[in-house]
């Protein structure tokens, strides 16, 4: 490995280097081990199986198929604290890291029956007290305790949700990269934002983005939505067919995952030439907005600092968060939307920060940056010029 | 084309579904109204006093109800619940994603998220609990986060698989035109990811031009990241197996294709909730002609689904259709170990009815072929030293036969098969 370079910019890149630098994946899935192992350890949990997955990916770095969506509960990685092993849903080693052994996968089937009886050969699991899950389902939590083990299924949230809070240098280093393609995403979609153009040919450019890049996997297919310059702008979610206006004002909110982690950046722009009346000051009330959120992004404070920093920049609670948090995916905390007012910042965790103003006859205007906390302020993962 | 099946070319000449002609186009609110009531139905059947349901295609099924298509965690933190309760008018949705709520979904049964994933706020989802259900209530759920098991409890909590499957494993002929429509936009966008196929391309590459252009034509979203797996030759040269038999499918990498490599595609979108399935086999090459052997795999491939299609029709057990795919294989069970020779397809990618499954064939001999059936034929036609020919054909059964729901092109190897 390299010395560390003083321009973490040459770390911004997903092809290997000759000289090792950029991510060292073998460390950082070690360090994320060795963080899960002692969790185990310091909430009496002897092993955890885990569905979800951002937590799949955290305990065993394996490249999973992506897919949209929640899928119900079902043991996809196994950690046993004893063995220190990992197991992984896998029928081949495709995709599987090396410290993850043949025997240590177990796999592909449609019986749940035959899944239990799988999970009931790996070393150490039928011996355990507690096992720590991230979620249930009445046929799993029967059949897990029939044919796998005897053990109390708790919650592994304690372990994993605090694992993944604080991130590892090398995670950050994901995330940058993840932010720098979410970047490039949207200055294809820039370039594509003209009157005529629908959300879902903009939705189709970000695609042909993200994915020329090598990131095909859209943490959110909700990246543009125009707003409305009728009554109240509500923030959207979903592309419609509708051609963007000339003088509507579109938010272009794209996100990029690499190696899992998410990074991603909203801003709003004008269609054509002319802006709505109005304008200015809804972008400056957006960005002073931002900019108190920002402020209030520091160890020790609070999802209610946020809130505050929230009202105090003169505006009411709003329908979408106002942070949460950003990893595998989104994380906890979530503060906004009537959540979050105890959550306590950490250096080290990375947050999804957003102001989302609408003003009626006008528009509404969205804001968001990839942010890191840091021991004074943040920094932001995410760079883009402002409306 | 055989038996008594039509063809997408023949799709007006009248195939039926209990008695209903298939439309080109679905009417949305009718195939909602008629899900819920197959809902109703089951749990009625089945003493069940309703539902709460947190999987995307359950929610999606019971509701009608789109939501941005979201990669694990992030749909898992922000996902939509929905409640059904027996004997209720319409089902219960609790939502951020406002723009998606079906416009006849009653304004009385639309209510704010309820985040299942933390325990903050778990006394807002027990409250929505106890509008719906006496304490005590046989509720069927999908899906359980621990500050649910920790929040709500006072319910006899069953499995919901066995109401929703009941459900979904017979499709209206509203739900049979929104995958053939899914499966439409997918293989029109394929079209032009295969004419970019060539020595050099990458498999991300692949992946750009099909996901611009399903977009394009009106996916509602992607499913599934697209696969392009490039196939060894032989098993020993392909990834190391649990069971000795192929890999399949491995994940989309910037993997340079070469001349000579061929790659087993498989792509889902969805559209209106409903998810395609794009299987076929392709050959890169500048000037891609399959070779006699290639050619003569893909005619054995042809032959296995014709054998299954040559029976298929209501009253045909799902074990017969396996039997005789595996005799028009000379005997050889023509699918990999871990998969199926057939799948059904719906608000899932991959649900019942399953064909050929470590079920086993007991299980498959209770699977009977009723007209709504959706099934996905994808049987692996392995040429050791060869490779092989991979591709899918989607047929919904019909009152006499089946229709087919994806086209009859199988570029480069031949069209109209």
């Amino acid at each position: 490995m390299s010395p560390a370079p003083r321009d973490r910019g040459v770390l911004v890149g997903m092809m290997g280097l000759e000289d090792d630098a950029r991510v060292d994946f073998g460390r950082l899935r070690a360090q994320r081990r060795a963080k899960v192992l002692s969790g185990m350890e310091r909430h009496d949990l002897d092993a955890l199986m885990l569905g979800g997955v951002g937590d799949v990916r955290y305990v065993s770095g394996a490249r999973q198929l992506g897919r949209t969506g929640v899928l119900p509960f079902a043991p996809a990685a196994v950690v046993v604290r004893e063995t220190g092993r990992v197991h992984v849903l896998s029928t081949w080693d495709e995709g599987v890291p090396p410290e993850i052994r043949h025997d240590d996968l177990y796999g592909i089937s449609w019986n749940p029956a035959n899944l239990a009886a799988s999970l009931a050969t790996i070393p150490g699991l039928r011996e355990s007290r507690r096992v720590g899950t991230d979620g249930l389902t009445p046929m799993f939590a029967s059949l897990l305790s029939q044919l796998v083990t005897s053990a109390e299924l708790v919650d592994a949230a304690p372990v994993m949700v605090t694992a993944r809070r604080t991130k590892t240098s090398d995670e950050i280093t994901c995330l940058d990269v993840a932010s720098a393609i979410a970047e490039s995403a949207m200055s294809a979609l820039e370039s594509a934002l003209m009157p005529g153009i629908t959300e879902r040919e903009l939705l189709a450019v970000y695609y042909e983005s993200v994915a020329s890049i090598g990131a095909p996997v859209a943490p959110s297919e909700s990246v543009c939505f125009t707003t409305s310059t009728y009554g109240l702008a509500g923030f959207r979610y979903l592309a419609s067919d509708r051609p963007v206006k000339d003088g509507e004002l579109v938010v272009l909110a794209p996100c990029a995952l690499y190696a899992g982690y998410e990074g991603g950046l909203a801003r709003t722009r004008v269609t054509g030439r002319t802006a709505p009346p109005g304008t200015a000051d809804l972008a400056s009330r957006c960005s002073r907005s931002m900019d108190a959120l920002m402020a209030a992004c520091r160890p020790g404070n609070t999802g209610a600092d946020l809130y505050r920093a929230w009202e105090s920049a003169g505006n009411r609670e709003t329908q979408v968060p106002l942070a949460h948090g950003l990893g595998l995916g989104a994380e906890p905390p979530l503060i906004g939307m009537g959540r979050g007012r105890d959550a306590t910042l950490e250096e080290g965790m990375v947050l999804s920060v957003q102001s989302w103003i609408a003003e009626e006859g006008v528009g509404g205007c969205l804001e968001r940056a990839t942010v890191r906390i840091e021991g004074g302020a943040p920094s932001t993962l995410t760079r883009y010029g402002r409306l | 084309m055989c038996g008594e099946g039509r063809t997408i070319d023949g799709w007006s000449a009248g195939a039926t579904i209990g008695g209903s002609s298939i439309p080109a186009l679905p009417e949305l609110a009718r195939m909602r109204r008629e899900r819920f009531q197959r809902l109703q139905d089951q749990l009625h059947a089945q003493g069940v006093d309703g539902l709460v349901l947190l999987g995307s295609s359950s929610v999606a099924y019971a509701t009608g109800a789109a939501v941005p298509a979201q990669d694990g965690d992030r749909a898992a933190l922000f996902r939509p619940v929905a409640i059904v309760g027996e004997g209720d008018s319409a089902p219960h949705l609790y939502t951020q994603y406002v723009d998606g709520v079906p416009a006849d979904l009653p304004e009385d049964h639309l209510h704010g998220p309820l985040f299942p994933e933390l325990d903050e706020g778990m006394e807002l989802f027990a409250k929505a609990l106890a509008e719906h259900f006496q304490a005590g209530a046989r509720v069927g759920i999908d899906d359980q986060t621990h500050a649910m098991l920790r929040g709500l409890q006072g319910y006899d909590w069953v499995d919901a698989s066995a109401v929703m499957g009941a459900a979904k494993i017979i499709k209206t002929r509203d739900e049979v035109a929104c995958i053939r429509k899914a499966q439409h936009i997918n293989e029109r966008a394929m079209v032009d990811a295969l004419a970019i196929l060539r020595p050099g391309i990458r498999q991300i590459d692949l992946s750009a031009v099909f996901l611009r252009r399903a977009f394009e034509l009106g996916a509602s979203a992607n499913a599934i990241d697209p696969i392009w797996q490039v196939m060894a030759p032989t098993r020993e040269l392909g990834p190391w197996t649990l069971h000795g038999d192929l890999a399949y499918p491995t994940v989309t990498t910037d993997r340079l294709l070469r001349e000579g490599d061929v790659i087993w595609v498989d792509a889902g979108i969805t559209w209106e909730g409903y998810a395609s399935d794009y299987g076929r086999t392709w050959v890169t090459s500048a000037d891609p002609v399959p070779n006699y052997r290639q050619q003569a795999q893909f005619r054995r491939w042809r032959t296995v689904v014709d054998a299954a299609l040559d029976i298929l029709k209501p009253g045909v057990s799902a074990l017969s259709l396996g039997k005789a795919a595996i005799e028009a294989n000379g005997g050889v069970r023509p699918w990999i170990e871990h998969f199926y020779l057939a799948h059904g397809v719906g608000t899932d990618s991959a649900e019942m009815p399953l064909i050929g499954t470590d079920f086993g064939e007991q299980f498959d001999e209770k699977i009977v072929m009723q007209p709504g059936m959706v099934v996905v034929f994808e049987p692996v036609i392995w040429d050791e030293g060869a490779a092989g020919y991979r591709s899918e054909d989607i047929v919904a059964v019909t009152d006499t036969g089946w229709v087919k729901l994806s086209g009859s092109s199988y570029d480069p190897y031949g069209i109209s098969a």
